[in-house]
């Protein structure tokens, strides 16, 4: 990995969560838990909401548990991981306009 | 300093950035939640289409044969069903075996699949129940006490027979089940009729309306193959039920009541959708009224995504097998939004339809393998109920006009 890349990466790691970079590195997480918890087979265990256990043999506790995790990460992927990339661009949109405003001004 | 954040080279108040992240959320969401929809949404013919079999309909079939034609899955999914609810294993039978004829009648060259997966699924329920008795496929609760008839029967066991038997019949003539159907209607005939109140239990002093509609659509279903007239008697019940079983508020059938017809639950999402559906053979302007009426104080559309309601907003029960868990805030009830399908396909509701069923494709976790489709979200009682919802309407149409073998 390159310097200037790592560097990029490491800065959105450690931003705040209240900060456009913030709100794209949740969305990125939130991306990524999803596609591991699909990937992990975990939709099967949303049957627990028919009161059923997934036939994978598990029982409606664990179904319970599993599809929980899984409904979170998809509604949160599907919901709420656009919602915090389309914040993050408006808030630079916004910040990026402001700057521009402000040099305008000083000269 | 403790109140400043160092970003991008500015300095900003720490107030002014929690504002700032408040009003860039709600712009997301403003501009995000509207589209959502848009990427489950598809034309109704893509579930339902009036003549011929949709590509839903068809994935859908695919999967519930295949899981009938392997004994190992079978077992496997009548067993978690029957684990919370034995009313579903017998369900799930009913709703497949009306599907496959309805699918029958709209592709006849697809009998020869079909035929052999029916009588699968009539003979082993025949023998569950001969081996095991009717309680085979009731809730426990049905044994806590004595039934109030005698002999015991269940109304909503012997209906739902009754219209599986008709419907293989109508699909193609079998002459062993036609003593059986025989035998079935004057059960339902008798039972119903015997009484003044004109009401048969499916549990000890518990009669369902969803129950006495399936039975009474199996018996016009089977007058019609048979050349009977029981007319009379659906006559008479439909204008009991209209007289004695309406809640006042919302002029809605309620869902149960007593041998003596009093109320024990109001109306209920995931009765009101098949019994106006059933209602179209008995009495056409009055299936039409409860669906306007159940459209009215039951379906929801938000963001481009309908749903159901258990209850209507005058009346509120408790949540059941039946209704699933209420999903709060919305009220949106799984068991009532899934027999909306039924509903909405019935009475040609295609935007309703539509929008029902970018619901599913969204909360219901579709999966695909090999064109064969299951909702992961679901069980096999829950697809096969989308089967029947996506294929109805050729058995309706025999009992109406007697044109579909012409």
């Amino acid at each position: 990995m390159t310097k200037p890349l790592q560097n990029k990466l490491l800065a959105y790691w450690r931003a705040d969560f209240v900060s456009a970079k913030g709100f794209y590195l949740r969305a990125a997480l939130i991306l990524v838990a999803f596609l591991v918890a699909h990937l992990a087979g975990l939709r099967e265990y949303t049957t627990f909401i028919t009161g059923t256990a997934a036939g994978t043999g598990a029982s409606l506790r664990l179904s319970a548990i599993w599809g929980m995790i899984y409904l979170t990460l998809y509604f949160s992927a599907v919901i709420l991981a656009p919602i915090l990339i389309l914040a993050a661009t408006f808030w630079i949109g916004v910040e990026r306009w402001n700057q521009k405003r402000r040099r305008a001004n000083d000269h | 300093m403790l109140d400043m954040k160092i970003e991008a080279g500015t300095v900003q108040p720490i107030r002014r950035r929690l504002a700032m992240a408040a009003v860039a959320l709600v712009v997301g969401a403003v501009i995000w939640l509207p589209l959502v929809h848009l990427f489950f949404a598809k034309p109704s013919g893509d579930f339902y289409l009036a003549k011929g079999v949709s590509a839903k309909a068809r994935e859908l079939a695919a999967q519930q044969m295949a899981t009938w034609r392997n004994p190992e899955s079978l077992r496997r999914e009548l067993d978690r069903m029957r684990a919370t609810n034995a009313e579903w294993d017998f369900m799930g039978r009913c709703f497949l075996v009306w599907s496959l004829a309805n699918l029958g009648l709209r592709e006849p060259a697809a009998k020869p699949a079909y035929l052999p997966v029916m009588d699968q699924i009539i003979e082993e329920t025949l023998r569950l129940e001969r081996e095991r008795g009717m309680f085979v496929f009731l809730m426990p609760y049905a044994q806590a006490r004595p039934f109030e008839a005698k002999p015991a029967r269940s109304l909503f066991i012997d209906g739902e027979i009754a219209l599986m038997l008709a419907a293989r019949r109508a699909l193609e003539e079998k002459p062993e089940y036609l003593p059986l159907l025989r035998e079935r209607v004057d059960q339902i005939v008798t039972n119903i009729s015997n009484r003044p109140t004109l009401v048969a239990e499916s549990y000890p002093n518990e009669c369902w309306t969803f129950d006495h509609a399936v039975a009474l659509a199996a018996v016009a279903l089977a007058d019609r193959l048979d050349g009977a007239d029981h007319s009379g008697l659906r006559d008479r019940w439909v204008a009991m039920a209209k007289t004695n079983l309406t809640h006042h508020e919302t002029g809605l059938l309620v869902s149960s009541f007593t041998r003596t017809r009093e109320p024990l639950d109001g109306p209920e999402g995931s009765s009101i959708w098949l019994i106006a559906h059933c209602l179209q053979v008995l009495d056409e302007p009055f299936a039409r009224d409860q669906y306007e009426r159940a459209r009215k104080e039951l379906g929801r559309t938000i963001l481009g995504f309908s749903y159901a309601r258990e209850w209507p907003v005058s009346w509120r029960g408790e949540a059941d097998v039946d209704s699933g868990p209420i999903i709060p805030g919305l009220n949106i009830s799984p068991g009532s939004s899934g027999l909306a399908f039924v509903g909405a396909t019935a009475f040609g509701d295609t935007d309703f339809t539509a929008s029902l069923a970018a619901t599913l494709d969204f909360a219901a976790m579709p999966s695909r393998t090999d064109g064969r489709l299951r909702y992961c979200a679901s069980n096999q009682v829950g697809d096969a109920l989308m089967l029947y919802a996506a294929t109805l309407g050729p058995l309706w149409r025999l009992i109406r006009v007697g044109s579909d073998h012409d």
